[in-house]
């Protein structure tokens, strides 16, 4: 068989080479024809792992402090990588990986749930970069995802889609995992391939609860094991994308006890220690300098020793949470060695997919959306609230939604400065590479030290399979890769370093890299905090980017960024900064701050207020699909068939204790239960029992004003009449959850009151007809489009987080 | 309830002297209840002290002092200090966008039963908050008021006179200051 034309997808199919004549006599089939495209010979298998919100001095494998076992294994049969860079956000990372291509230019300039209107920021990637599990499908390989997504836009994640940006649509033949940017690994909200399949009905069974990390290796593991059934050597693309270490930090207590003390010594101790253990493993050169904290960052001495064992406990749960991603993808790597397959298996291991995340502010929190809705909690609310929800024991397990302190974050980007979010500096945009190929490396152990970026990874992995990037996809002319391969170094430690020069940007923080020069353009906005005043420098008249500050590095000389260049070097700085302007206009990141642009009131048009009607077997609507009914008046009314025994059970329900809302029956009364993100919990119950027959129910929320978070009224009704209410003095101004979805007729996963819980998902024993959410316009066009622009900011402040 | 139990403190050592009464607010049940505890390890006097909690499922505990029963059985008794207390709304919260959440006082002063303190903080104290209310003379209040670390909000209201208007004084004075305290 002739080699096809790879450079056109799909392959074209072969002229057929038989005869085919009025009858069989005579006729010749071409069995080619109804073979599948083959991939080029000697293509091998590819494991492709991002561990998510992970810092370069996090695994033990690089001198950090939790225990890596396994991708030490990878590495020492394989290569380290120490001069690898991401960008410092969740979804353009993963964008870059998956195209080849940088994150801006395919429309990955920010996350999934901030899809907005330039070019850059859309998140939904243009056809003229097909996704790199695309070409490989196309080329004869078998594709499957697991875990974290993050790249269907927020408003697509619903069966009416569009379903092109839905793992399937990128070219993966199968996904299990969730579309959006975090996970409660106990209760997710999974989907698989195009249907949202909900919380696991594992999550119920207390003898043997479910958690996703352990489910992802599983269910990989069978699909590798169902595709070896079938095909014995089609090469496998696997991407095994763990919702770890990314919050809410999830791990049975076995875990987390196993470092039980060792973070009691505090921030400043570990870096210390890490950055020791680094250099002794020669990942970070003997003269580099550890870089010192900045004053963002509280001395581990001042934490009052009262809550130190807090924060000591947010790390342990944060490190076992880690090791156990480590373990699952073990597993999945003892599979493949069992089919006898891991010596031609390239396996790509990346621990961070931007550097360990400093969202959970200074004081960390018991509930990761906290900070997202802009509720300033002080370390004492803080622990209170953890308390509340069983205390430091309780920090991983199912009853909280934790992220640890700033504080740890940055320990775990050791020895660099800042973290997540900070794309102006290694924190944010380095992290640790392993690559195991045992057919061909040939100095396992070895460590690798050329400048290389995420998107080099796909252009790499096309290499090695010996397949082209394709110049033409679906008649559609292709952009071409902008990472460049660095297969040469998998063979030759002093292979060149071909990727020379780099832009990074992320919230308006920016870097250019050129030749060993880095420019880093940091904005003084801390990165946590999100607030108005922290914004308004930034606003669009005000902000002049290139009048701020800019630090200028030379990184084969200093490894960590510790030294500061930029008042010797004023012409490298200009340079680079034109330079980053050049690149910034080329790969579509202008308009700088665009993921901000919401709060500076730049929206889409207003999306018209109105009436959302669901039916009684709707479940596992996505958290950013539910009607916005945050910061108005708004009322939700069912149609109810109530039997003549009468009947108990959730009518519909939004997320779970730490943020969400509740319509339910409970001892014959019409109940209603809103929680403002776990710290206020309000309850308000009819006083008259619920007749049977046809029923109708409704709830009032009457805001008291146009503003975030308004307080305001809630009126019970049954058919009509006032039976009772109450006053809610907050609500949740952006979003319920990152994570939990709303279900009509029952509530799914973690409930939204406790009350219940015991007989979750506490499906309704009558029958729900209808459920009709009416959000009511304000009745003064500026107060709309100021509730507009709060709940525009909803997407952007999660997607901050995400 | 004895109603004429308040009239048994008239030689109690409060009859003579300034009453404080503090109040915390608590996001959880063991934070108060570590104020509480310290306030009793503190070895100042107190008249009183109580713990009004409610859980996640609304199930509402009181929680009051062995010293203040040793103490009021010489005088105001149990039932008696309760009498004296009404259970207050808690200091609300901000949000990032400073809303403000509830500040209202209206509940007046009335003589209470312990079940009726549990039927007011049913209804005046969130899910999953609690409050600590502490009632000593004012020469106890150098060594109480440092050891309630744990308060979210915490007001001290002072009154002078005789046993249970001191006490109420205090009370008031204390409502007056929630009503004013805020974010």
């Amino acid at each position: 068989m002739t080699e096809p034309d790879r450079t056109t997808l799909p392959l074209a199919a072969p002229e057929f080479g038989g005869t085919a004549n009025h009858t069989l006599r005579g006729s010749e089939p071409d069995w080619n024809l109804i073979r599948h495209p083959a991939p080029p010979q000697g293509a091998p298998n590819v494991l492709l792992v991002l561990i998510d919100d992970a810092g370069f001095g996090n695994p033990s494998t690089f001198g950090g402090p939790i225990d890596t076992p396994n991708y030490t294994r990878l590495a020492e049969g394989g290569l380290r990588y120490n001069r690898f860079h991401v960008t410092a956000l969740c979804s353009p990372t993963r964008a870059a990986l998956l195209t080849g291509r940088n994150n801006h230019a395919v429309g990955f300039g920010s996350v999934g749930e901030f899809s907005s209107g330039f070019p850059g920021y859309t998140a939904m990637v243009p056809l003229e970069c097909a996704p790199l599990p695309r070409i490989l499908r196309d080329n004869g390989y078998s594709t499957a995802a697991f875990g974290k997504w993050h790249m269907t836009p927020d408003g697509q994640q619903g069966p009416a889609g569009p379903l092109g940006r839905w793992p399937n649509g990128w070219g993966f033949d199968y996904f299990y995992g969730f579309l959006g940017g975090d996970s409660g690994q106990w209760d997710p909200c999974l989907a698989e391939n195009q249907k949202i399949i909900g919380t696991p009905a594992a999550y119920y069974d207390k003898q043997s609860p479910y958690y996703l990390p352990d489910a992802m290796a599983d269910k990989t593991v069978e699909w590798l094991h169902g595709v070896r059934g079938q095909e014995a050597d089609k090469p496998f693309f696997v991407y095994f994308s763990t919702g770890c270490s990314h919050a809410p930090h999830h791990v049975a207590s076995e875990w987390a006890d196993k470092y039980k003390g060792r973070f009691d010594h505090g921030w400043d101790r570990l870096r210390e220690e890490v950055f020791e253990r680094q250099q002794q493993l020669g990942v970070v050169p003997a003269d580099a300098e550890l870089t010192p904290r900045d004053d963002a960052f509280p001395a581990w001495d001042d934490v009052p020793p009262r809550l130190q064992a807090y924060y000591a406990r947010q790390m342990e749960v944060y490190a076992g949470f880690s090791e156990n991603a480590d373990h699952n993808v073990g597993r999945v790597i003892d599979a493949i060695e069992e089919l006898g397959e891991l010596d031609n298996t390239l396996v790509i291991w990346i621990w961070g997919d931007n550097g360990a995340s400093m969202e959970g502010t200074i004081t960390g929190s018991f509930n990761e959306m906290t900070m997202q809705n802009g509720i300033p909690l002080t370390d004492e609310m803080q622990l209170q609230l953890a308390e509340r929800y069983g205390g430091a024991e309780s920090w991983g397990g199912p009853i909280m939604d934790p992220h640890y302190s700033a504080a740890w974050a940055w320990a775990g980007n050791t020895p660099f400065k800042w973290g997540k979010q900070v794309g102006s500096h290694l924190g944010g945009t380095r992290d640790p590479m392993v690559i195991h190929w045992p057919e061909r490396i040939v100095d396992p152990g070895g460590l690798r030290s050329q400048f290389t970026h995420v998107t080099d990874v796909g252009a790499t992995i096309l290499d090695i399979a010996g397949i082209p990037a394709p110049s033409r996809v679906d008649g559609v002319e292709q952009e071409p890769l902008h990472g460049v391969s660095f297969a040469d170094s998998l063979i030759d430690a002093a292979a060149p370093e071909r990727h020379t020069q780099q832009y990074f940007e992320t919230m308006g923080n920016r870097a250019m890299y050129k030749d060993g020069w880095w420019l880093a353009m940091k904005t003084p906005r801390i990165p946590w905090v999100v607030t108005p005043e922290a914004l308004k420098p930034y606003a669009p008249d005000v902000w002049d980017p290139d009048a701020g500050p800019a630090e200028l590095y030379y990184l084969p000389d200093d490894f960590t960024q510790a030294h500061d260049l930029a008042a010797d070097h004023p012409e490298k700085v200009q340079q680079l900064k034109d330079l980053f302007w050049q690149e910034a206009e080329r790969y579509k990141v202008l308009p700088l701050l665009a993921t901000l642009s919401s709060f500076f009131g730049i929206m889409p048009p207003l999306e018209a207020a109105g009436k959302n009607e669901y039916r009684g077997d709707v479940q596992d609507v996505a958290p950013g699909m539910i009607p916005r009914i945050y910061n108005r008046s708004y009322a939700i009314s069912a149609d109810l068939l109530v039997p003549d025994e009468g009947a108990e059970g959730v009518i519909v329900a939004e997320a779970d204790h730490l943020g969400g809302f509740s319509l339910f029956v409970d001892a014959g009364r019409l109940t209603h239960t809103y929680s403002m993100m776990g710290v206020f919990v309000y309850r308000q119950q009819a006083d008259t029992p619920l007749p049977t027959g046809e029923v109708n129910v409704r709830i009032e929320f009457a805001a008291d004003a146009a503003k975030p978070a308004t307080g305001g009224q809630v009126t019970l009704f049954v058919n009509g009449a006032q039976v009772g209410g109450g006053r809610m003095d907050h609500t949740v101004p952006m979003r319920f959850s990152a994570y939990a979805g709303m279900d009509i007729g029952r509530d799914n996963g973690g409930v939204v009151d406790l009350s219940y819980a015991d007989r979750a998902p506490f499906a309704f024993t009558g029958t729900v007809k209808k459920v009709v959410f009416d959000v009511k316009s304000h009745r003064k066009a500026k107060d709309e489009q100021a509730v507009h622009a709060v709940a525009h900011q909803a997407h952007a402040a999660h997607g901050l987080s995400s | 309830m004895n109603p004429t139990a308040g009239l048994k403190v008239l030689s109690l050592p409060f009859d003579h002297e300034s009453t404080d009464v503090l109040i915390g607010s608590y996001l959880s049940h063991d934070a108060a209840h570590d104020d509480y505890q310290a306030a009793l390890a503190c070895g100042a006097y107190l008249h009183g002290a109580i713990v009004v909690a409610k859980d996640m499922t609304g199930r509402v505990t009181v929680e009051q002092s062995d010293h203040m029963v040793s103490e009021v059985a010489r005088g105001l008794g149990t039932i008696g200090f309760l009498s004296g207390l009404a259970v207050f709304p808690l200091i609300p919260l901000t949000t990032g966008f400073g809303a403000l959440m509830g500040g209202v006082l209206g509940e007046a002063m009335h003589l209470l039963t312990e079940t009726k303190v549990k039927d007011q903080a049913a209804t005046m104290i969130p899910l999953g908050c609690a409050a600590l209310i502490l009632a000593y003379p004012r020469s106890s209040a150098t060594d109480v008021q440092p050891v309630v670390r744990r308060a979210v909000t915490q007001v001290t209201g002072q009154a002078n006179g005789h046993h249970l208007q001191a006490l109420r004084g205090a009370l008031a004075d204390a409502q007056q200051h929630l009503a004013t305290t805020g974010p």
